[in-house]
């Protein structure tokens, strides 16, 4: 990405440069257009007075910080560590996903990884499968397998496991449960294709020379595989944190996640600055805690033999 | 937390929710084809006209009708703030016709001077923005109280029963609507759900997390755990008529005696309508009786049109969840717009949301 070797000298490495300037254009204008733009534009937002009926005014204004951090406290901007509490919570969700998805993804990838090509693209096909429907109709399909009466409970009834139907629906196991469900296929994919590239014979070579399973777990598929755990955590994390559709629906809205703040805040509210204000704390955090993890495992990998890095 | 529990075999919920999806797709096909002398585009609440209308107004005035949906009246407003354009009819709430006239987002239509404009019944033209229906004609109305199943919840007559029912264990729904839901928490408390003071509503907000434990869920899809019995009773719409009377021995839908909320909307053109005269056209159809009794008849929801009523089946004429008798009406509270104190309610309503 950073183009560190276009130092070579020539009137051919000018032209390299140029190609690739070209080829980086429309990828770096569709960004700046449909990702950067409305960033600003949430950032500006942020720091203005809300319009009466949704929209803004255009004045600065900083009580919508305020709110979320402390200093505000007039008859209808007050500080509430609510807002504060809501996205502790929410980490702690997106958290318990990224763990379970990975708990079922990790060795589901091995095993498929080890299958004949046909199985191989047969698995790959069906772990895609579930974004040919519509993620409201599948998570509605959930609740009414969750429900009291429902599919999972009668199972379980019916095989004696259970005295009386499980209380699963609207409870944050059932969030957890739905966002497992949903991101599932995001943490596969990137595992799959880091456990894949894993080369067979730098385990044997590990084994031979005396290391126990453990240790060659942990010192060689491991650090080999980190890359597509890290991907695979980082693309289920960050979207599950600002996830509304599974709480609103699997967990009854019970369960409020940062997400469905911010959505009541652009709709039911009529409080854009605010919604803003909240999605640019939340995005500012996420950033940061990247930031820690990535130069954690960074510092892990230096440690790690040199082959580990890919 | 237990997840292993949980975990389903993913074949099954594929094809449930291939199922639910070819059943969703059918009903989706409305009516669209036949291009003719223009368009009309139709932009309303989810399942909240009679279909047979729509077609009625395509082969009459050979006009090709589109219809789009919403979930809330902020869903709406947000949208069109946001600049969609391309529709010409709204279905604002009350309070919310009187948002989008004062945000000139509203047509002037002169329906209120249309000859067939008597067949409403005066006490309908509410949004004080438009006191001489120049912008709005009333469209429908209804009250918002308790569906239950008869089976679990059978003889509760308003909302102390209904909260009784989750103490002793059934579990019950309420909507996840900040208005509706801290509404019922005014009613009980004896004040106006327009409150503006802080104190009644800090009230009502407490009414309603004292028993939050007992709150199965905030949500508007409880009509089928009500019907399977995994959920007792349900904060819902008069339209749960429609359900309790494909099943009568299961859903039953009342207003509750303590008093309840009702909602009334009213057909809008939009000031950036594209086909301002089909929209007319369509406003004037309403007006006719028949035509809003064909609405009735399917909705089973309240029509302010007069003569309409001789023309709708007894058996909802004579409903007294659907038509209520004066007495119950008089109980009936609608919403008004409130401004800037609608962020007192956000906050007493995220304070209800996190409660456990």
């Amino acid at each position: 990405m950073t183009g560190r070797q276009a130092a070579s000298h020539g009137p051919n490495a000018l032209r390299r440069q140029a190609a690739l300037a070209l080829l980086l254009a429309a990828p770096t204008l569709f960004l700046a257009v449909f990702f950067v733009g409305p960033l600003a534009l949430m950032f500006v937002y942020s720091w203005l007075e809300p319009g009466l009926y949704g929209g803004v005014e255009w004045t600065f204004y900083h009580l919508n910080f305020g709110r979320i951090f402390g200093w505000a406290n007039t008859r209808y901007e007050s500080f509430d560590p609510v807002y504060l509490r809501i996205f502790a919570r929410s980490l702690w969700l997106a958290l318990q996903t990224s763990f379970f998805c990975l708990l079922l993804c990790y060795p589901a990838a091995f095993w498929v990884s080890r299958l004949g090509p046909r199985a191989r693209n047969l698995f790959i096909f069906l772990i895609t499968l579930p974004f040919f429907v519509s993620l409201v109709v599948r998570l509605f399909a959930w609740v009414l397998l969750l429900r009291p009466t429902g599919f999972v409970n009668q199972a379980l009834l019916g095989l004696g496991l259970v005295e009386r139907p499980l209380e699963i629906i609207y409870t944050e196991a059932a969030v957890v449960i739905g966002m497992v469900y949903v991101f599932i296929p995001f943490m596969f994919l990137p595992l799959y294709a880091s456990v894949e590239k894993l080369d067979a014979s730098l385990v044997e070579a590990s084994q031979d020379l005396g290391a126990s399973r453990f240790q060659t777990f942990r010192k060689v598929v491991l650090p080999l595989t980190l890359p597509g755990i890290v991907g695979g955590s980082i693309i289920v994390f960050i979207p599950s944190l600002g996830n509304f559709v599974v709480p609103s629906l699997l967990g009854g809205a019970k369960v409020m996640m940062t997400g469905n703040l911010i959505e009541q805040q652009f709709l039911s509210a009529r409080n854009w600055p605010f919604g803003a204000a909240l999605g640019m704390t939340v995005m500012a955090a996420v950033l940061l805690l990247l930031v820690v993890y990535v130069r954690l495992l960074a510092r892990d990998d230096d440690a790690a033999p040199s082959g580990a890095r890919s | 937390m237990k997840l292993s529990s949980g975990v389903k075999p993913k074949s099954s919920t594929a094809l449930l929710g291939a199922v639910i999806a070819l059943s969703a797709g059918v009903l989706a096909v409305v009516p669209q084809q036949a291009a003719a002398e223009g368009k009309l585009s139709l932009y309303n609440w989810g399942d909240y006209i009679n279909p047979k209308i729509l077609e009625t107004f395509k082969e009459e005035f050979g006009v090709e009708v589109s219809l789009d949906t919403y979930g809330t009246n902020e869903e709406m407003l947000a949208k069109i703030q946001a600049g969609a354009t391309g529709y010409d009819i709204v279905f604002p709430s009350v309070h919310m016709h009187d948002i989008m006239h004062q945000l000139g987002l509203l047509a002037k239509t002169d329906i209120g001077s249309h000859p067939d404009f008597k067949n409403i019944d005066p006490q309908f033209i509410r949004a004080r923005t438009d006191p001489q229906a120049e912008y709005c004609l009333p469209y429908a109305w209804g009250s918002v109280g308790i569906v239950y199943n008869r089976q679990k919840a059978e003889g509760i007559e308003g909302w102390a029963d209904f909260f009784a029912l989750a103490e002793k264990g059934e579990k019950i729904i309420l909507l996840d609507d900040l208005r509706e839901t801290l509404g019922i928490g005014l009613i009980m408390n004896g004040h106006s759900v327009n409150s503006r003071d802080e104190d009644e509503l800090r009230q009502a907000a407490d009414y309603i997390i004292e028993r939050v434990g007992n709150i199965s869920a905030f949500t508007y899809d409880s009509i089928p755990l009500v019907q399977s019995g995994d959920v007792a009773a349900a904060h819902w719409y008069v339209g749960a008529n429609i359900f309790a009377q494909e099943i009568p021995d299961t859903l039953k839908y009342i207003i509750p005696k303590e008093g309840a909320t009702m909602y009334q909307e009213d057909m809008c053109v939009l000031a950036s309508a594209p086909n301002k005269e089909n929209a007319i056209r369509f406003m004037e159809f309403y007006l006719r009786p028949e035509i809003a009794a064909l609405n009735v008849s399917q909705q089973l929801n309240g029509t302010p049109n007069v003569p309409a009523l001789e023309l709708i089946p007894e058996a909802i004429r004579g409903n007294e969840s659907i038509y209520p008798p004066q007495e119950v009406m008089d109980k009936l509270e609608i919403f008004e717009d409130l401004g800037q104190d609608l962020k007192l309610y956000n906050r007493e309503w995220t304070r209800v949301k996190t409660a456990q």
